[in-house]
């Protein structure tokens, strides 16, 4: 019942603007898959090109493997979820959901069937005569997944459905989320500027800047190996180490910078030569205060500046002794307490678990 | 001192209406409170066959009004049917242009309320006569020259704006992304308009629809000259009230009056009504989700006088007072009425007598004593004051 889509080649423009530019992914049927980026990236619109509200100016959608030019999105096999749900404030929960089902001319008994059916499936039983408005978030946001899939649509576009509900409902709608995906098996794509969203939900993500594809990958892939210093630094946190490649070991390069040497993995991709700009990622729980017999081919000095309690970590600010900030994490049940505001202390790191990428514009500048 | 401040203002809002109302219950043929005659439904009914044979038409028998009625009920009905949806298709496309013309567009679309309606009435007649002019003796001379359906269209001219302007207020709210999901689940272009657009607007629909009745039903400049020689109840008031004010009149206007009020009170009792339960259901709703009963105590409501009860005792105290002035002085009934017709008479007859004393014979006419005078005799009418005057010498 899911269905690839692929985007080959595409470009949104409006003006001399482009929305996205050159787009190119396959999504694979069955697959739960993000596009993650910052607000104003092109996500929004590319997602509504797939579902058929904003043809492409170049290029093609192809879902199921058929160009989708030219279709409609009432007639395309998609459903999309908005952002603000838009339910149908007028109507009962089941008129809600079987809005699809009545449009096409099904029966009442047949609808109401439907929509049972469904409204068992996100665990609202009985509740179908209830009007929106007397519905929880976390209800509507439910409502709004079993209105779009009562068509059984091969792909389910999901337009950032939870920013507007709260931290904990949020949490638990991404395990729910997860869940109806895997139990209606369809395709999903997602939308979102969260990463923690992207990262616990998704198969796959597409990491996306200024209306182009930054990186494609798992999600693993894309936290330990990223392409550049955009995704590097937008998806999870990373502390950007500048400076020049000054040696290269197999997998591996040296960067100088102005507070020392560091030993950094390369990228497949992204082959380094000695003399080359770059940047060295490290990200703050990849720092650790080194005891005797650890290992680690990596040592950095920092000036401690401030504390933070996070609950599960302790974050630290610091600098370095060119300036630059770094941050670094320890888990709460590390016992730092020797560890003050202005002390100096040296910071351990591995080379495996830092990548140096070409220099190029990072995520929060 | 806002009190009195409010009084004066009701007062000098609704005085005039009252007066008039009081007016309709009186038997005299003038619109008047004193000097009062007998207290009579007879503005509601019959009217009056006067003594001198003049037929006095109350709201019953008066035909011209009924006529007039009738067609503005007509009328009423066909600019409700046309306007209602011309302004809801200019709102919806008024959300469809986006760009710099989207302020022309409002411009225009808006201009017909601040045209003079004379001169969208004129205008109306000339065009469509040009039009009659052109067909010949068929359909389109007919109708070309039919008031009524003349004033429908003038008055849709700019009726429609009114409801342009409701429809535009309410889609201003309507989230489109409603329209865009009923797309993506698969309706059609006509099954969201009709299955999204119109639930949504009906609000609307109903109050651009009352607007344009209450427009049509009380215009009278437009009408007037697009009626033709036909008659609306507007324009018959007017030609009554050119020829003289007729209690018949004060008659009409609290009948009126009364059923703005009634439907006005009926409305307001079904809205709370609805308000009401729609409270207890988010009541019963929070209720059930609510955990701790901190909620589900019960709060007494405290009696309390109601605002308006002022009001209404002060009209209560003046009606009684009224009431037992006109019992009191028995200043009601048949017997009042025939008194006073029976007095009128008399007072007539007298008139007619003195009339008819002060009657120039033949004689005086021709001169009578001082002859050859017939000429001034019509001027000076009673030559007997010339009698004893000598001559112009």
């Amino acid at each position: 019942m899911s269905a690839d889509v692929e985007l080959s080649d595409v470009s949104v423009t409006f003006g001399s603007f482009y929305a996205a530019k050159n787009v190119n992914v396959k999504v694979n049927g069955g697959e739960f898959f993000s596009f993650l980026g910052p607000s104003g990236c092109g996500k929004t619109t590319l997602l509504r090109a797939i579902s058929g509200f904003q043809e492409p100016s170049e290029g093609k959608v192809l879902i199921d493997n058929k160009d989708m030019s030219g279709i409609g999105p009432n007639k395309r096999p998609t459903a999309l979820i908005f952002q603000n749900l838009a339910l149908f404030p007028l109507m009962s929960v089941s008129e809600n959901i079987a809005f699809s089902l009545e449009v096409r001319g099904v029966s009442k008994e047949e609808r109401k069937k439907r929509a049972d059916e469904l409204l068992e499936l996100i665990a609202l039983e009985g509740q179908g005569e209830k009007k929106v408005h007397q519905l929880s978030g976390g209800q509507k946001q439910r409502v709004a997944i079993a209105r779009a899939l009562a068509v059984e649509p091969k792909v389910l576009l999901l337009d950032e459905p939870l920013s507007a509900l709260d931290l904990k409902l949020r949490q638990r709608m991404r395990t729910e989320l997860r869940e109806i995906q895997k139990r209606v098996n369809i395709t999903f794509i997602y939308i979102t500027h969260d990463q923690g969203e992207a990262l616990t939900m998704s198969d796959r993500i597409a990491v996306m800047n200024e209306g182009e594809l930054e990186q494609i990958g798992k999600c693993d892939e894309v936290y330990n190996n990223p392409l550049t210093p955009f995704v590097a630094t937008f998806v999870g946190e990373n502390n950007p180490l500048y400076g020049k490649v000054t040696g290269i070991e197999g997998d591996k390069a040296q960067i100088e910078t102005a507070d020392g040497q560091y030993l950094a993995m390369m990228n497949d991709s992204k082959k380094l030569n000695i003399g080359d700009e770059s940047i060295a990622f490290v990200r703050p729980e990849s720092l650790f205060i080194p005891r005797d017999g650890d290992s680690f081919d990596n040592k950095i000095d920092v000036n401690i500046e401030s504390f933070e309690f996070e609950g599960n970590l302790k974050n630290f600010y610091a600098r370095l002794q060119s300036g630059a900030k770094i941050k670094f994490s320890v888990p709460n049940a590390i016992d730092t307490s020797s560890i003050s505001s202005g002390s100096s202390i040296a910071l351990g790191f591995d080379s495996s678990k830092s990548v140096i990428l070409p220099k190029a514009s990072l995520a929060i500048d | 001192m806002m009190g009195i401040y409010i009084f004066i203002f009701f007062a000098y809002l609704f005085g005039p209406l009252i007066i008039m109302s009081i007016t309709a219950f009186n038997s005299a043929e003038f619109p008047s409170i004193t000097p009062w005659e007998c207290f009579s439904f007879r503005w509601f009914n019959e009217g009056k066959i006067a003594y001198d044979g003049q037929h006095l038409a109350g709201l019953l028998s008066d035909w011209r009004l009924h006529d007039g009625i009738i067609s503005s009920l007509i009328i009423g009905a066909g600019v409700v049917t046309l306007s209602v949806p011309i302004g809801m298709a200019a709102a919806i496309v008024l959300t469809q242009v986006r760009s710099q013309l989207r302020d022309i567009y409002y411009s225009i679309s808006i201009m017909p309320v601040l045209f003079p309606g004379v001169i969208i009435g004129i205008s109306t007649v000339v065009l469509w006569d040009r039009i009659a002019g052109l067909g010949g003796e068929g359909f389109i001379s007919d109708i070309g020259r039919n008031g009524i359906f003349l004033t429908i269209l003038a008055q849709t001219c700019f009726i429609s704006t009114y409801c342009f302007l409701i429809f535009v207020a309410r889609l201003q709210r309507f989230d489109q992304t409603q329209e865009e999901a009923a797309l993506d689940l698969g309706a059609s272009q006509t099954q969201v308009f009709f299955k999204i657009l119109v639930p949504y607007l009906s609000p609307a629909i109903a109050s651009a629809a009352v607007i344009a009745f209450l427009f049509s039903f009380e215009n009278y400049n437009t009408t007037v000259f697009s009626i033709l020689s036909d008659q609306t109840l507007t324009t018959v008031i007017a030609s009554k009230v050119r020829l003289g004010i007729s209690p018949a009149l004060s008659a009409l206007a609290l009948t009126i009056i009364a059923l703005t009020i009634i439907a006005a009170v009926t409305y307001e009792v079904l809205r709370r009504r609805a308000e009401k339960r729609y409270a207890e259901s988010q009541e019963k709703f929070v209720k059930e989700k609510a955990a701790d009963n901190r909620i589900n105590k019960k709060y007494k409501a405290g009696f309390k006088i109601p605002k308006g009860i002022t009001a209404i005792l002060l009209i209560v105290v003046f009606a009684t007072y009224g009431a037992t002035q006109i019992v009191k002085n028995d200043l009601y009934g048949q017997s009042c009425i025939d008194a006073a017709d029976k007095e009128k008479k008399s007072k007539f007859l007298e008139q007619l007598q003195t009339l008819e004393s002060n009657e120039l014979t033949d004689e005086e006419l021709s001169g009578g004593s001082l002859g050859g005078n017939q000429d001034y005799g019509d001027i000076f009418g009673d030559p007997s004051l010339f009698q004893d005057f000598g001559g112009f010498d």
